[in-house]
């Protein structure tokens, strides 16, 4: 029942601080410090966070700062503007996303194969 | 839906601060500033000053609660920490230990 309810940040508000939880997640608005979620994170277009994020999946169609890891997945919407790190097991960037920083995907190489020499 | 839901199983250590309602239905510690209504619904706790137009508890409050408007205690509500506003409703079966201040 308790992932049943929704969670949701409306645009018009700003939260500083740490967001923990194991709901799905909708910012429209704004969000400083830290967000520790077991479950999806939706970014939406008019929303700006600038925090680490750490969550199963994250969808990011607005602006974010910091460290982005996802446990399962992360998509960078066409309308993202993200900077800083993105760690996850699959990453989609779709076109028109803007992005600086890192991806790291974690990647396990085929033997024989050193990573660098693509 | 333009309002703000925070959710049963959220915690929010830190600071809300906004010009929309609020819903809590899960946890926040800090402060609690909004221009419109705030709802702590039955199940959340909240261990913040509170700020808003209107509050309505029916939860756990642990806090100063300043209320623009009106604050209400619902029935099944339990709230410790000074009350202002300039109407304050405590219902049958709430349990609040705090002072109040109707700015008389």
């Amino acid at each position: 029942m308790a992932s049943e309810d929704p969670c949701f940040i409306g645009s018009k508000t700003t939260v500083r601080g740490q967001v923990s939880g194991k709901q799905d997640l909708v910012v429209e608005g704004r969000i400083e410090g830290h967000i520790r979620l077991e479950s999806h994170l939706t970014v939406e277009e008019s929303a700006t966070v600038e925090a680490d994020i750490e969550a199963t999946i994250a969808t990011l169609k607005g602006e974010v700062r910091g460290p982005v890891v996802a446990t399962r997945s992360a998509v960078l919407e066409a309308t993202a503007r993200v900077a800083g790190k993105v760690s996850a097991p699959s990453i989609t960037i779709v076109d028109g996303a803007r992005f600086s920083g890192e991806i790291e995907m974690d990647v396990e190489l085929p033997a024989g194969v050193v990573a660098g020499n693509a | 839906m333009a309002n703000t839901v925070i959710g049963s199983s959220i915690v929010i250590d830190g600071e809300i601060s906004g010009e929309e309602a609020i819903t809590i239905l899960g946890t926040v510690k800090g402060k609690v500033a909004v221009a419109q209504g705030v709802v702590i619904e039955a199940g959340a706790t909240v261990e913040a000053d509170i700020e808003g137009q209107t509050v309505t508890v029916s939860g756990k409050v642990t806090g100063n609660v300043t209320a623009r408007e009106k604050l209400e205690l619902r029935p099944e509500s339990k709230m410790v920490g000074n009350a202002k506003a300039p109407r304050i409703v405590v219902a049958d079966g709430a349990s609040f230990k705090g002072n109040v201040d109707m700015d008389v």
